[in-house]
């Protein structure tokens, strides 16, 4: 009776701990058709900083295989002239609402912010993310072939972001970026404490911002404590005891403190970032990256000096108070801190942003030599390819040329800091997935037969 | 005259010299009119253009512009820039405003000395026209034209365009706006009919109308409407979707209006109508979303559609802060087809001759001295101008953006608030 007891405990134990271990809503995401390529005297922007004129580049089983001149090809390889054309990795966006805040904006898709309550860690983007938004395919048309989906900033814990791959399919878990890390939404100043203010409640003011942030991580850290008491027990001792109640609000946050979990938080000034980075060494957590931080020049050091990403936009200033003191060289200022070890990164935040990346780019790199910085083009490229691709924790799989990363990349017309020109082809994962000449493209359910029953909606 | 030119007077007494000329010489020219980008040498006589030649003129000041691409000033035609500093500061923004429902004017709401100012025209932008937010009705609300020199002696242009909006909204038809703004505009042409003009008969003439009782309309809302039917003034109306423009094509030729549609993601698809009434669009060339179920049509290449079909096409973006940023819609646009001399039109004369601002908008012999000298070409966002004169004065184009940056990138030793 006794063994049966212990094996009927062990057994429920072992299901209740698969189950919580299992990942839910796992990517599913296979790639399109994959083509081995070989492109003959392209110029090339490698996102490492590194510029190439003239030379080629061979892809492999939707892996970058090699940059260089007189490479090996296989037999089955497509060999393609690409000369006077540039080849970028595929643009990366670090800060889309896209699927979350799809097109049409209308009151019943709007689902980017739970502002039901200043913490709603146990939400996740991706289960708002609507599979059928227009927006994706504008994007692809505009180099971006991996975005980052965050909730909005209402709350000061959001929820879970997700990374996608672009690649517009039924299901979100069949775009998931295999095994990106998940992040976690925070926000700083206007939004929360006037969201929450107007309704009489906390936080109202910044101040009531940190100390909700801090209630919040004492939590997280005590559950985080009960979770790994119980883990830490002999098997003898957790035979006698349930394993604590899983709660979604605090697995998140645990996820975070225990480092799987990477924290994206928007905050525009200065002394805000600076104390979220108090708040972050006082619960022993990283931030991954500052969003919008318009004031992020006047802390660079700081920045870099703690590894934290800014993502910036270019220009955008003057919507709130917050946002009032733009600096064009914000994202070159950001860059150049410590000997040039700051890590910057040009976001959209728009779906309108997100096709122009390299344009962004193009202003925070003249703005930032205009500064009195000499930044070239090719380490600009990073802004919008490699340093994104670390915010997502997928830099090992993508955001640059090396070998055996991902062949996500592009083939532009010319020069990809130009406003002339435009992503010709858009590869990921070694498949084509857009092609201006040939018009191949994706073309969402909502695009058909809806202007003109007989046609696709226009672009 | 004002206090700045005084001063600058006065400095130039001091240099012994009697006259502001200056000459840019080798400039290559985008007038905003010519198809063609011309070599030539500027000269610029107090506030104005005094002669555009291939020879070399005398002057007190030469700028060489070798090698640069010239333009006129490019003008905002649709903005709140100096009618707002803070969009979600509503204590800083004067854009609307209910009480006068038609008639509300922003002319004396501007102020010269907004941080969008500096910062937009360093950019590029010496004129605009400032328009209101849409109150509750789908008319009114009256617009006014500026000139960005930032001086407190403001030189504009009051009361030049109405605006109006169709389209779908959460709580109305727009069969009852399109009715309404057509009930509006045959009040207005009954009170010219009768000849409704001092403020007794006007005040009578409202006391009879049931729909001006209904409105609580005020003189200055009769004023205006009757300043619309008469081809005072002309009328913005903010429209997407096909099917309306066609229905404002019929309000202008019925009321015969002065109408400019402003937004049009789905004008491409009536072009040619739109061509035939003689329409011009105020559109942005980045936004190809479909929005909402009104821009379905929402497309890369409406501007050049547009031009191809003969439209005077001028160029908008959603945010005041950056209006400048026309030049990359304008770039985007020439990428997807538009003629580049279309796309610099569009950034000027097209502005000036839709809205009849007299003596700007092209670089002319005669017209007032608003230019740029571009480090670039100007349609690329990475472009900035080099020089920028408004009304023959060159504007010194430091900006608080600026003022920041040089704070921040300079002997960091120091506490940026005890530098400049």
């Amino acid at each position: 009776m006794h063994l049966l007891r212990t094996i009927l405990v062990l057994f429920l134990l072992i299901s209740y701990n698969s189950f919580a271990n299992n990942e839910p809503f796992k990517s599913t995401y296979y790639p399109l058709p994959q083509s081995n390529i070989l492109f003959k005297g392209g110029n090339i922007y490698d996102g490492e900083g590194n510029e190439f004129l003239n030379t080629d580049l061979i892809i492999n089983n939707g892996v970058i295989v090699a940059i260089g001149e007189d490479l090996p090809v296989s037999e089955d390889t497509i060999i393609k002239d690409v000369t006077g054309k540039w080849i970028t990795p595929g643009i990366i966006d670090i800060h889309s609402h896209m699927g979350v805040y799809p097109a049409p904006s209308v009151s019943t898709s709007s689902d980017g912010n739970e502002a039901t309550s200043p913490v709603t860690a146990e939400v996740w983007a991706e289960h708002s993310m609507w599979v059928q938004d227009p927006q994706y395919a504008l994007a692809l048309a505009g180099g971006v072939t991996t975005f980052h989906v965050l909730p909005g900033s209402a709350n000061l814990i959001g929820g879970r972001g997700v990374t996608v791959k672009n690649i517009q399919r039924n299901t979100i878990n069949s775009m998931k970026f295999p095994d990106a890390p998940h992040s976690l939404k925070m926000a700083c100043g206007e939004n929360p404490k006037r969201v929450y203010g107007n309704r009489g409640q906390a936080p109202s003011t910044r101040m009531g911002n940190i100390a909700g942030y801090r209630k919040s991580w004492i939590k997280a850290a005590s559950y985080l404590n009960k979770q790994q008491e119980y883990e830490n027990k002999s098997p003898e001792a957790k035979e006698l005891e349930y394993r604590p109640e899983r709660n979604l609000e605090l697995d998140t946050l645990a996820g975070v403190l225990k480092g799987e979990i990477l924290v994206h938080n928007h905050c525009y000034r200065a002394e805000e970032m600076a104390m979220m980075i108090d708040i972050a060494k006082e619960f022993n957590y990283k931030i991954t990256a500052f969003h919008h931080a318009v004031e992020a020049y006047k802390i660079a050091d700081l920045l870099a000096e703690n590894k934290i990403c800014a993502a910036l936009w270019a220009d955008w200033w003057g919507f709130k108070h917050e946002a009032y003191d733009m600096v064009q060289a914000n994202i070159a200022i950001v860059d150049q801190a410590k000997n040039g070890t700051g890590c910057a990164i040009v976001h959209s935040d728009s779906e309108i942003g997100i096709q122009h990346l390299n344009q962004e780019a193009a202003k925070a790199l003249s703005a930032g030599n205009r500064a009195g910085y000499s930044i070239s083009k090719a380490r600009a490229m990073k802004w919008i390819t490699s340093n994104p691709a670390k915010a997502a924790g997928i830099y090992e799989k993508t955001g640059s040329l090396k070998a055996d990363k991902n062949a996500d990349i592009v083939i532009w017309s010319g020069d990809p800091f130009s406003v002339y020109s435009k992503a010709e082809e858009v590869y990921i994962d070694g498949a084509l997935a857009f092609d201006r000449a040939n018009n191949l493209k994706p073309v969402s359910d909502f695009d058909i037969g809806i202007i003109n029953a007989s046609e696709n909606r226009v672009n | 005259m004002r206090i700045r030119n005084h001063l600058f007077i006065y400095l130039l007494i001091l240099n012994q010299v009697l006259n502001a000329n200056i000459v840019i010489e080798n400039a290559s020219i985008w007038d905003g009119e010519s198809q063609k980008q011309y070599l030539g040498n500027i000269l610029i006589k107090d506030e104005r253009i005094e002669n555009i030649s291939n020879r070399k003129f005398q002057a007190e000041k030469t700028i060489d512009a070798s090698g640069m691409i010239i333009t006129p000033g490019f003008i905002a035609p649709d903005t709140k820039i100096g009618i707002l500093e803070i969009g979600a500061l509503a204590v800083t923004r004067d854009d609307s405003d209910d009480f006068y429902h038609i008639g509300f004017s922003i002319h004396d709401a501007y102020n010269p000395q907004s941080t969008l100012i500096p910062w937009n025209r360093s950019n590029g932008i010496s004129s605009a026209i400032a328009t209101p937010s849409n109150g509750n009705l789908p008319i009114g609300g009256l617009a006014s034209y500026y000139v960005l020199d930032g001086s407190l002696d403001i030189v504009s242009s009051r009361d030049i365009a109405m605006i109006a909006s169709i389209g779908g909204t959460n709580n109305s038809s727009r069969a009852k706006d399109l009715a309404l703004i057509e009930d509006l505009l045959s009040l207005a042409k009954d009170a010219i009919d009768n000849n409704i003009n001092s403020s007794e008969e006007i005040n009578e003439f409202i006391e009879d109308s049931a729909l001006a009782n209904r409105l609580e309309l005020l003189p200055r809302d009769i004023a205006a409407l009757t300043k619309l039917v008469t081809k005072n003034i002309a009328l913005i109306i903010d429209v997407h979707r096909a099917s309306d423009i066609l229905k404002i094509i019929e309000l202008q030729r019925d009321f015969d209006l002065r109408v400019v549609i402003s937004g049009g993601q789905e004008s491409w698809m009536v072009a040619d109508a739109i061509a035939n009434a003689r329409i011009p669009v105020i559109l942005d060339p980045l936004n190809n979303i479909p929005n909402s179920f009104d821009q379905l049509g929402a497309r890369n290449n409406t501007a050049k559609l547009l031009d191809d079909a003969g439209v005077l096409v001028m160029f908008k973006v959603d945010r005041s802060h950056n209006y400048h940023l026309i030049r990359q819609g304008a770039g985007n646009a020439v990428a997807n087809g538009l003629a580049y001399h279309s796309a610099i039109n569009g950034l000027s004369s097209n502005v000036a001759d839709v809205f009849k601002i007299k003596d700007r908008g092209k670089i002319k012999k005669g017209f007032y001295a608003d230019l740029i000298v571009w480090d670039g070409d100007p349609l690329e966002p990475a472009s900035m101008p080099l020089y920028l004169f408004i009304n023959g004065e060159m504007m010194d184009l430091t900006s608080r953006s600026t003022r920041l940056r040089d704070r921040y990138t300079n002997q960091n030793n120091i506490p940026n608030t005890y530098k400049d």
